[in-house]
């Protein structure tokens, strides 16, 4: 499948970048995203992700729009009480008319997940669930100042395994904003297939400065186990 | 060495004019040539400027006036790929 002519004009600049070229902007319009999340986390990531050419971004937040959103670049001064999911998804569909959005419904069959700003419990199970099918994931965790991005390819350690507890402080928007770009930045390295033989990485985030480091497995892990069957 | 493909970027301006040959380069195979019809200026100036720093080689460049005025036809043989930096 050829790209068309409309998407080679917008994606022109991503086009010539090393290691991606025209195949790797092919893989980003057939993978289909699970973005769990719709907060100050999730908004950076979701316009970037839609400026890159992921062809499929579903929303999954059962929130309404709260305080804490106002300054989420994708929700409006007066959207509180709203779906957070309704007010992400007219934003990406604003940002990019070459993309599908919509809320996740069941049965969507993802073939990855970006987890955004979600709670602790939260974005462990999803990332299990995850690994569990077989997707490739990216999970994003603001903290105070900073956070942390995890960066887990089909087959590598799981984010149980790469998991540090954060302070626990009340992220700045200038957190939310930096780790919720990287992780969609990571998140295209991984499906454009840019990042060549991808593996398991944390890249923490101190005070705007990143650090990547390689993830280890935990002995005795279940995900040591049978591989996880890789997406269809 | 006859070219496998050719292409026509007269009507394109920067950066789209990199992104047509770039894309039409990838579909060949290494050691393939592409033609490249271009216009004087800019596009002369930087498409075979950036295929060989991308490691392609530039086989030809020559004005084109059959093709129309202001033509130039770039013959391009695609390079082995690149170590992607790290």
């Amino acid at each position: 499948m050829a790209l068309s002519e409309r998407r080679i004009a917008r994606y022109a600049r991503q086009l010539i970048l090393p290691g991606l070229g025209e195949a790797g902007q092919e893989r980003l319009l057939a993978a289909r995203v699970r973005v769990v999340g719709a907060g100050p986390v999730a908004g950076p990531a979701l316009l970037y992700l839609a400026a890159a050419g992921v062809g499929t971004l579903w929303v999954d937040d059962p929130d309404p729009s709260g305080e804490g959103d106002a300054g989420a670049w994708i929700h409006p001064p007066d959207g509180r009480g709203r779906p957070r999911t309704a007010a992400a998804v007219e934003a990406v569909r604003a940002a990019s008319d070459l993309v599908e959005a919509g809320v996740l419904r069941p049965g969507a069959g993802p073939t990855a997940v970006l987890v955004a700003g979600a709670a602790q419990d939260v974005a462990r199970a999803v990332a299990e669930e995850a690994r569990l099918l077989g997707l490739p994931h990216v999970v994003a965790e603001a903290d105070g100042e900073g956070g942390a991005v995890t960066v887990v390819p089909v087959g590598a350690p799981c984010y149980a395994c790469a998991f540090r507890a954060g302070h626990g402080a009340e992220p700045t928007p200038a957190a939310t904003a930096q780790v919720g770009a990287l992780a969609a930045l990571e998140l295209v390295l991984l499906l454009s297939g840019a990042a060549q033989a991808p593996e398991g990485r944390r890249v923490e985030v101190v005070r705007g400065q990143p650090m990547a480091r390689a993830t280890l497995r935990l002995p005795g892990c279940a995900c040591a186990g049978a591989a996880a069957r890789p997406a269809p | 060495m006859t070219p496998r493909a050719r292409i026509d970027i007269r009507a394109y301006a920067c950066p789209l004019t990199w992104v047509k040959t770039r894309i039409a380069l990838e579909r060949l195979a290494e050691g393939d040539a592409l033609e490249v019809l271009l216009a004087a200026g800019e596009p002369l100036d930087n498409v075979p400027r950036s295929a060989a720093e991308e490691g392609h080689r530039v086989l030809a460049a020559e004005p084109a006036p059959a093709e129309g005025p202001g033509a130039w036809r770039v013959v391009l043989v695609k390079g082995a790929p690149r170590e992607e930096p790290a």
